[in-house]
């Protein structure tokens, strides 16, 4: 399965990475609320799911999804989430694309399992915030103050960056769970998946 | 007459779309942390004599006036504010004061960026085929995208069950709701603008010709140094520990 | 020319196209008809290389292009000799911007720049779109759009056009606009292959006529022939609108009770996109909107509905007045693209949803009086476009509306599915619903509505009772 990608699977991820990028920007306006901001990655998991599960009908060849990942990591990136994000997004993509080989990309379980590793993806937003944690600490301390440091400062461990993960991916199954049972609620009986 | 590619009023402001590119990669990196506006003020400027001098005076404008007034709340109100306001003031206005000049930045690159323009510099970049094509659908379709949400939005609306305080109790069925009809749509557009982009000869393995013509101009080099000046000041000031 | 020797298509088992044989000589112009599914797309998709390089299906025969065989050219080779406009204007762009349309064919085949730029300046006079370039496609009327899309497969130098109803979303006036563009074509000697179901701007242009029926050629005509034949009988559109008489006869008297409009404003910026201080329309009718492409029709729709915030405007009967909030509880618009408005997975769903309180009795009865109840069950979205505007249309009863606003109810319909279209606005007639109809459709409007409104410019220009001379001099001042 070494066939390159055409035009129209070309055009096929453009389509879907805007209804993700879509759906990430306007939940992601919830980031403005204190802590929510924090779950971000989990609500991301939740809604991604029905237009992913959509977007593998029509995968059928190694790749698509790999570079959906790197285009949406590129979007992040441009829209101010540092380049971490097109190396995680790139990375998760890979792996999800992997496991959709693995079950020929006909397999729902494995289908099911590769939106939680892909939606992981979206923690690329996240890891800055983890990995220059004592820099950030620092620096809200002195331009936002002891009180909402404190407040965050729970949040921003390890503990919870693991725990972080382990939920997203959770919520990315049951919501490709959700997806594949919209999927069968509307699209196919629409004739369309 | 030679049938003009940029209207005049257009040429005297026009930036190649890698020095936008550019100039949001730089931009993206104060995202990491807040500064005092005489350190980014460089940077925060950059968005908006972009915005000031293509046609978005109003949009350039109102960037300007929410970031002070976001800088106003830093400055004079946070001090004596505590406890939840506290919180949910810092977030708003330091999410704005970071975010604003990306999310600026962005909105000017895709607003002012033809998909014809796009395509040239990326290919003279030698960006493959395999990332222009879907980057130039997402430039394409996002408009559409929005349409649908307005028509969706208004079509809840005449039903009696549009956005509301009393709707969001259910939200799934919200979620439901909008993404349907677009996931639906989203498909019959990429069905067929695949169709009609492969009778338009899009995958033919020739080498595609421009009639945009993408250089580097002087404006281009004058931005780019501009960005380089705010980010070298940007990065001093945390390497010298403020 | 183009050779097609003996050709078979289906999707799914179910044949598509049987055994199609013509020959099409060079300079021809060829018009396809006949009603919805008659495999007319499926042809024009032989043609321009998308099966068997895009549709999946079983095939057989060959489409011979100059003795080449379609089939076996790849695809932006087969774009070299052929152009192609399809008929959704929305989807069939791949840019933004007009400019860059224009030359996005010849870009792709690799086209010298210097030659492009010739090119370019050409289909800009030949198609007088001085006014057009670097404009943004979205924002352009549907005359406008399908204008850029000729002109960018123009651009290419194609030695055969093939257009699939490209029509359907034009005003009368673009569709004259449009046989010029075709004669434009005819005069370069170049040939033509035009799939359609509106005619009446067809005659002048084309050279043969291709009658399909269940997938097969039924017919073939040379156009004098065709002219004097009865088109209704094979199920096609009007060819000469000059014939078309008014169906009705039951129209209202004065004693009707009337709407009284008052103080509709509408700004876009500083512009007035809509002004009307004070008109009368009767109440309980089929009344059309017509009016240019642009003229304001679907922002008075809009504002009618309330969908716009800024125009209050009262809107008022039966002794009461309805502002912006009590009308969007009272009207209804459906949609031209009525996908935007299904939400439930099957019919009956869709139905209930609309009422405060679930009455399945009642919903099966709106179902059945519009021919719906055998579909009870199906999902909206599985549906046929005329099917679709019925659910649209059961679910606006369900919830009680009183004014129903019709957004190009028939647009790319054939008579058969245009005939249902006016039976259902009869039948809301029935019940007491008034109807309003923003429409290019002049055989719609003969056939059905019994008031017309003409807007242009914003304004409300005319108000009147049917009258065939009035709206003949709209319609046929060509």
């Amino acid at each position: 399965m070494s066939e390159r990608l055409n035009v129209k699977d070309l055009i096929t991820v453009g389509i879907f990475s805007v209804i993700i990028i879509v759906l990430v920007f306007i939940f992601g306006m919830l980031g403005y609320i204190p802590i929510v901001m924090l779950a971000l990655p989990i609500i991301a998991a939740l809604v991604c799911g029905i237009p992913y599960m959509l977007f593998l009908t029509r995968v059928n060849k190694f790749g698509m999804v790999t570079l959906m990942g790197l285009i949406l990591g590129i979007v992040m990136f441009l829209s101010g989430h540092t380049w971490v994000p097109i190396l995680v997004f790139t990375l998760c993509a890979f792996i999800a694309d992997c496991i959709l080989k693995m079950g020929n990309y006909s397999s729902l379980k494995n289908s099911i399992i590769s939106h939680g590793v892909f939606i992981l993806g979206i923690m690329g937003n996240m890891l800055p915030f983890f990995i220059l944690r004592d820099f950030y600490m620092e620096s809200m301390r002195t331009s936002m103050g002891a009180d909402y440091v404190n407040t965050v400062a729970p949040f921003i461990t390890n503990e919870f960056l693991i725990v972080l993960i382990i939920l997203t991916f959770i919520c990315g199954l049951i919501s490709a769970y959700i997806g594949k049972i919209v999927l069968k609620k509307h699209f196919e009986k629409a004739g369309i998946a | 007459m030679e049938l003009g590619l940029n209207n005049e009023e257009k040429t005297f402001f026009n930036l190649d779309p890698r020095t936008k590119i550019f100039l949001l990669v730089i931009l993206s990196f104060m995202v990491f942390n807040d500064v005092p506006f005489y350190i980014s003020g460089i940077l925060v400027l950059i968005p908006f004599l972009c915005l000031l001098f293509s046609n978005h005076k109003k949009t350039a404008i109102i960037y300007f006036v929410l970031y002070l007034i976001a800088k106003y709340i830093q400055i004079y109100l946070l001090p004596s504010s505590t406890g939840i306001i506290a919180i949910i003031l810092i977030t708003v206005s330091y999410t704005a004061s970071r975010m604003l000049p990306i999310l600026l930045m962005g909105y000017y690159t895709i607003s002012t960026t033809k998909v014809s323009e796009f395509i040239a510099s990326m290919e003279r970049s030698n960006v493959p085929k395999d990332i222009t094509i879907p980057f130039s659908v997402i430039f394409r379709y996002i408009p559409s995208v929005y349409e649908e949400i307005k028509a969706i939005t208004n079509a809840m609306k005449m039903r009696g069950f549009g956005l509301t305080l009393k709707s969001l109790k259910n939200p799934l069925k919200m979620v439901e709701f909008y993404m349907v009809p677009i996931l639906i749509s989203a498909v019959k557009t990429s069905d067929e603008l695949s169709a009609a982009s492969l009778t338009r000869g899009l995958s033919s393995p020739k080498k595609r010709t421009h009639l945009v013509k993408v250089k580097f101009m002087l404006l281009d080099y004058i931005l780019i140094a501009i960005a380089i000046v705010g980010f070298l000041v940007y990065a001093f000031y945390f390497i010298g520990g403020h | 020319m183009i050779n097609i020797d003996n050709i078979s298509f289906s999707y799914n088992d179910e044949a598509n196209l049987e055994n199609i044989n013509l020959k099409i000589e060079k300079g021809e112009v060829i018009l396809l008809c006949g009603e919805s599914g008659c495999g007319k797309t499926t042809l024009t998709r032989f043609l321009n290389g998308l099966i068997p390089n895009f549709f999946d299906g079983k095939r057989d025969g060959e489409v011979y292009l100059n003795y080449d065989a379609i089939s076996e050219m790849p695809i932006y080779e087969i774009a070299e000799h052929m152009g192609s406009v399809f008929q959704n204007p929305k989807t069939q762009f791949f840019n933004v911007d007009t400019t860059s349309e224009l030359v996005f064919g010849c870009e792709n085949l690799g086209i010298d720049e210097d030659e492009i730029k010739k090119r370019l300046n050409l289909v800009v006079s030949d198609f007088n779109l001085e006014n057009l370039l670097d404009k943004n496609i979205f924002k352009l009327s549907g005359g406008e759009k399908q204008k850029i899309a000729c002109a960018s497969v123009s651009a290419v130098f194609p030695e055969v056009l093939v257009l699939d109803e490209p029509s359907s979303n034009l005003d009368s006036e673009s569709s004259w606009h449009f046989e010029e563009i075709v004669k434009k074509w005819k005069e370069q000697g170049k040939t033509v292959i035009i799939a359609e179901h509106k005619l009446f701007f067809l005659p002048n242009v084309v050279d043969r006529v291709i009658y399909l029926k269940d997938g097969k050629i039924s017919n073939k005509w040379a156009i004098d022939e065709f002219k004097g034949l009865d088109h209704r009988n094979l199920g096609l559109r009007q060819l000469n609108l000059e014939n078309l008489k008014v169906k009705r006869n039951d129209y209202y008297s004065k004693d009707n009770e009337f709407f009284e409009l008052k103080d509709f404003n509408f700004k876009y910026g500083k512009k007035h996109a809509l002004k009307i201080d004070n008109i009368k329309i009767p109440k309980n009718e089929i009344i059309a909107i017509i009016g240019r492409n642009g003229a304001g029709k679907s922002t008075f729709a809009n504002c009618l509905c309330g969908l716009k915030r800024s125009c209050n405007g009262e809107l008022i009967y039966d002794g009461k007045s309805f502002n912006r909030k009590d009308r969007l509880k009272s009207t209804y618009m459906v949609m031209q693209d009525v996908n935007h408005q299904l939400f439930s997975e099957s019919v009956i769903d869709e139905v209930l949803l609309s009422m405060d309180e679930e009455d399945i009795d009642f919903a099966e009865e709106i179902l059945s009086n519009l021919n719906l109840i055998h579909l009870k069950d199906a999902h909206p979205m599985a549906l046929s476009g005329g099917e679709k505007q019925r659910v649209a249309i059961a679910s606006a009863i369900a919830s009680g509306k009183e004014i129903l606003i019709f957004d190009e109810p028939t647009s790319g319909l054939d008579l058969k599915n245009m005939m249902k279209v006016s039976e259902n606005l009869r039948y809301l007639q029935s019940i007491g619903v008034s109807s309003f109809i923003i429409t290019h459709d002049y055989e719609l409007i003969m056939e059905t509505c019994s008031h017309i409104i003409h807007i242009e410019e914003g304004r409300i220009i005319d108000n009147y009772k049917m009258d065939e001379e009035k709206l003949k001099e709209f319609f046929l001042r060509n």
